[in-house]
């Protein structure tokens, strides 16, 4: 049996339709949303859909070069890999910045995003370390060289300045779930941006209730309920728990209560104190409590409109008439709000399609990761999918109003070559490494 | 075994549900709620609007009489303007710098806002334009709009033309939800046929939509809906009839209507003093009008034939008395009351044997007797219920000459006169506490009875036709094959026998020949006619002539009122003969020419006007 036709023949071959599918769609937006009549010219480097169409070409060919490689190779490589990066992020900060940012190495047209690359070195790096011999997730020890080896690459992001790229950091959370960390920390992280959502949007309501001749605003009043459902809850511990679990439930509880008083007075003070008018705008903005269509509001108010167009079916192939480059409505619609592009000319239905292909691929991720025999492929599986999950939930999240407006791509459909590489890089990984199970012993 | 294998369904269970978030948000954004759509139309498309030409204006013989002009409006969008040299532009424009500053202000505050072109400088004439159109283009923010004006040819009939104006923010609001509302630059026509016929003179505009980018560039055009023009208006007015009469009219107060008599088409209705429709047209309106509306005491914008209805018709009214007399049967063509002058007085004239005599003459006590008959018919001992009847009676029969009621016509402000009614009285003096005796003076048109110079001039036109009346109009048909309106092709009857016309037409005709309109006297024209002097209390009275012409299948019927004009025959009467004469010879003989000079070298106007020349 000759080695290439068993790595074929042991590929996922619903992964790498997913993955192609996936790659196709978004090649294909980009073309619509930037192409603008004339000459249709693929692979050309002068039109942005072509010099993306080469960053496509070139990711499948590494692609292929990855899937030659062995799988023991890869992962014996994770500490170099992510050694390099981290020097790429320091030599970044040296380059002369772009629109007031240092996150690129420009060679003539061409540009390189190291901080894209830090999300595949981290993934090697976390994996690698996670996956070797005595070490424990439950060990304190461990939690903080993981937390380490990620807040290396995200420091030196934000000193690029990239606040977006640094969030994505967040993403391994789910690794470290996977791998044992309490529920807790996630139910917790859960709970704290839930009631610090709650509280900004009560606060900058802005209205304003007279309780016993004392102007309070709506999230005091949220305190107060809050306190009352702590002490529904004490009393329901109270009845209904044996008194040897007791304990901790009252300590979760009274840890949750203080957290989410603490949350609320710190935004009443941060809103009233440190906020600017702009700032409340923002969140008032984005909260919808007010619309704006010219200053802050712009960029939302014109995607919504964009996307809201589409209606059931959408306008058709290279029929939209705001998220182009022709038209140019919809600021960043080729890069943060491509999707913008999609769902005006494919519609309900397209959007639909789309989640549903983007989650199934995600899923199907997770499943082959949990067919491993080898940690170190289960982990990397498990950030892969994390950090794409985390991008679809933050880009899609924000396009269609949900999430705050934050700079983060799109995989596989914002305009990027670095991104599509690193994509890439880490599906194909993966995949290298999934066509290995059988191999490996442990 | 691993114990956190179990662990892949929380995180597949956030995914699900992360993803449903998107699908139901995506599914109201999309599907449900149609605001986005409404909102992203807004963003890409832009809708030019297509104002159509308006309505051109022609009299009776298809001549212009409103014709269009062609002007450039300069615009200003004040949001665009960038570094300009604003003291040059007001050089260029020939303003002043406080002026800018105003045009500017309003530019941006009421109804217009920064980002819209808004006007600047109304209706530049073509060749003012053309010496500045190219330096123009430097100030960014200032752009000319190509738009017309009306001209007028003939620059006369301005009452009957009426004028447009650019829509006020009032009458914008009062339209804001038509069918066809109108933009905040439009005209609207504001008086005479320019409001009467202003839905068929302005036309449907036109829309063209384009998709723009996000500069508002246009990109493409996607739909267009033609503009429809507007209609042009077929009157029926001679312009050289009218013409002639504003200048017999020049340096006088008063009003001439002439109507042909077979369909009611008004030929020619004169105000005096009147002005030049030009000058409420295009960019000097405001001071225009306001000179016209302040500072002439003799009114000029005032359209006397149909706004005064309160001149008292006088003598005339006795042949609307006579007809309804011998219709009523009260009496015959040769009753005779003596002109004993104990309760009117009268001037020394032959014995009024018949009617004929007493209208010739127009004899006071006589009619004194006739309208008596006419009240009281003995029908109830009483005589103030008998008076009652009478009057209620007497009412019923002057309505259908068309006084005491407003006329149908298209001409806008027509009043209806003044006939008194019971009410009238019994408001006045109390109920039966009047009776004949105490409105005796209406018998000889004086009293209580107000009539306005068009219902005078359709009176002429009513005996002219022995008995009937097409409302009084203007417009013969709307658009090249329009017809014309069915309210005037209706006839009206007075529903009195045409034969009782014949003694009152063969009186007047004896009037002109012998009696007091000599004056309008034509050698080859048999023109029947009646004097009228309206008192005046503080000057001069009023010179009154109704007529029409000829005698037999008449052509033409006028009524001349001249203010402070003295006797009927004096002025009134030779001014209706010259445009008889005018209208049926289209020539004026050797003695209409005297006439016609005569009359328009004739300056007579109130002294107490505080007017110079």
């Amino acid at each position: 049996m000759s080695r290439g036709k068993s790595i074929w023949k042991l590929t996922d071959k619903y992964l790498l339709g997913f993955f192609l599918g996936i790659l196709l769609l978004g090649l294909m937006t980009i073309f619509s949303s930037t192409y603008e009549g004339g000459d249709i010219d693929f692979f050309d480097f002068s039109t942005i859909y072509g010099k993306q169409a080469v960053w496509v070409l070139i990711s499948v060919f590494f692609g292929v070069f990855i899937m030659l490689l062995e799988g023991q190779f890869i992962k014996n490589s994770s500490y170099v890999v992510y050694l390099i990066v981290i020097l790429l992020l320091i030599g970044v900060l040296f380059m002369p910045s772009i629109k007031g940012v240092r996150s690129w190495f420009q060679f003539g047209s061409v540009s390189i995003q190291p901080s894209e690359f830090a999300k595949l070195a981290c993934s090697l790096a976390v994996a690698k370390y996670l996956s070797s011999v005595n070490v424990k997730i439950q060990d304190f020890k461990t939690r903080i060289v993981v937390l380490l080896l990620l807040a290396v690459p995200a420091f030196l992001i934000l000193m690029q300045p990239d606040a977006g790229t640094m969030l994505v950091f967040f993403a391994f959370i789910f690794v470290m779930y996977r791998e044992g960390l309490s529920g807790n920390v996630l139910l917790y992280g859960f709970f704290a941006v839930l009631i610090v959502v709650i509280a900004i949007f009560l606060k900058a309501s802005e209205t304003e209730n007279l309780i016993f001749g004392f102007q309070v605003t709506g999230n005091m009043i949220f305190v107060f309920v809050l306190l009352l459902l702590g002490a529904v809850l004490f009393a329901v511990i109270k009845l209904l728990v044996l008194p040897r679990y007791r304990k901790p439930r009252y300590k979760a509880l009274v840890w949750s209560l203080l957290t989410g008083i603490a949350i609320n007075l710190s935004i009443n003070y941060v809103y009233d104190s440190v906020f600017k008018e702009r700032h409340r705008t923002r969140f008032q903005i984005m909260f919808g409590i007010v619309e704006d269509r010219r200053g802050d509001g712009y960029n939302m108010w014109q995607a919504l409109s964009a996307i809201g167009s589409g209606g059931n079916s959408g306008k058709g192939f290279l029929n939209g008439t705001l998220s182009n480059n022709k038209y140019k409505h919809v600021p960043e619609q080729s890069t943060d709000f491509i999707f913008c592009s999609f769902a005006e000319e494919w519609g309900f239905i397209g959007c639909l399609f789309f989640i549903i292909i983007y989650l199934a691929m995600l899923v199907r991720i997770i499943m082959i990761s949990e067919r491993q025999r080898s940690k170190f492929t289960r982990i990397f599986g498990y950030c892969t999918a994390s950090i794409l999950f985390f991008h679809f939930m933050i880009n899609i999240g924000m396009v269609i109003g949900l999430a705050p407006v934050i700079g983060i791509p799109l995989p596989f459909f914002s305009k990027g070559g670095s991104a599509v590489l690193t994509f890439s890089i880490l599906i194909f990984v993966f995949m290298r490494l999934d066509a290995e199970r059988q191999k490996v012993l442990r | 075994m691993d114990p956190f294998q179990g662990r892949r369904w929380v995180i597949i269970l956030i995914l699900i549900l992360i993803g449903l978030v998107f699908i139901f948000r995506l599914l109201f954004i999309q599907v449900l709620d149609t605001k986005w759509k409404d909102r992203a139309k807004n963003i890409t498309l832009s809708e030019k609007s297509i104002q159509p030409p308006r309505g051109l204006i022609y009299d009776r013989n298809g001549k212009l009489l409103v014709s269009a002009n062609q002007v450039y409006d300069i615009m200003v969008t004040p949001r665009d303007i960038g570094q300009i040299d604003t003291l040059a532009l007001c050089g260029l424009l020939g303003i002043t710098k406080s002026d800018f500053n105003q045009k500017i202000i309003k530019a941006t505050s009421g109804y217009n806002v920064s980002y819209k072109a808004s006007l600047f400088i109304e209706g530049m004439y073509k060749e003012d334009y053309a010496k500045i159109s190219t330096a123009l283009k430097k100030y960014t923010g200032f752009a000319a709009v190509r738009s017309s004006e009306r001209g007028y040819p003939y620059q006369t009939a301005a009452h009957i033309l009426g004028y447009i104006r650019k829509i006020s923010k009032e009458q914008y609001n009062n339209h804001k939800n038509d069918k066809e509302p109108y933009f905040k630059n439009d005209y609207i026509g504001i008086t005479g046929l320019e409001s009467v016929y202003e839905n068929e003179l302005r036309g449907k505009r036109g829309k063209v939509y384009y998709l723009k980018d996000y500069k508002g560039n246009k990109k493409e055009q996607i739909q267009e809906n033609k503009p429809v023009k507007g209609k042009n208006l077929y009157t029926t007015i001679d312009i050289d009839l009218q013409d002639l009469g504003e200048r017999l009219m020049k340096n006088k107060l008063g009003c001439i209507v002439a109507i042909e008599p077979k369909t009611g088409e008004i030929l020619s209705m004169v105000s005096a003093p009147s002005f030049n429709p030009s000058l409420l047209s295009g960019k000097n309106f405001s001071d225009n009008y306001k000179q016209l509306l302040n500072n002439d005491s003799l009114k000029p914008l005032i359209n006397r034939p149909i706004y005064n209805d309160s001149y008292r018709p006088g003598s005339i009214f006795k042949l609307i008395q006579s007809l309804i007399a011998l219709n009523e049967g009260v009496i015959k063509f040769n009753s005779y009351f003596p002109c004993n002058k104990q309760i009117i007085g009268c001037h020394n004239h032959e014995p009024p044997y018949n009617l004929k005599i007493a209208i010739q003459h127009s004899c006071n006590p006589y009619f004194y007797q006739v309208y008596k008959r006419l009240i009281l018919r003995g029908e109830n001992s009483n005589i103030f219920i008998d008076s009652r009847l009478g009057l209620e009676k007497w009412r019923k029969a002057v309505q259908k000459f068309g006084i005491g009621v407003k006329l149908k016509t298209d001409i806008p402000g027509v009043k209806k006169g003044l006939l008194p009614s019971l009410d009238f009285y019994d408001k006045w003096y109390g109920k039966n506490r009047w009776a004949f005796s105490t409105i005796y003076s209406n018998s000889i048109g004086e009293g209580e009875i107000g009539v306005s110079p068009i219902q005078m001039a359709n009176l002429a036109a009513i005996i002219a036709n022995r008995g009937y009346y097409y409302t009084p109009h203007l417009v013969k048909k709307i658009g090249e094959n329009g017809t014309k309106k069915p309210e005037f092709l209706e006839k009206i009857s007075t529903e009195i026998d045409s034969s009782y016309y014949s003694p009152v037409v063969d009186a007047m005709e004896r009037v002109v020949l012998y009696g007091t309109a000599r004056s309008a006297k034509i050698d080859s024209i048999s023109v029947c006619g009646k004097t009228g002097t309206v008192e005046n209390k503080s000057f001069n009275d009023h010179s009154v002539f109704i007529a029409f012409a000829p005698k037999n299948n008449p052509k033409i019927a006028i009524a001349v009122y001249v203010e402070y004009g003295t006797w009927g025959g004096t002025w009134a009467a030779p001014i209706a003969s010259v445009m008889i004469e005018k209208y049926l010879k289209s020539t004026l003989s050797d003695r209409g020419k005297a006439k016609e000079k005569k009359i328009e070298k004739a300056i007579i106007l109130n002294k107490n006007s505080d007017f110079t020349f």
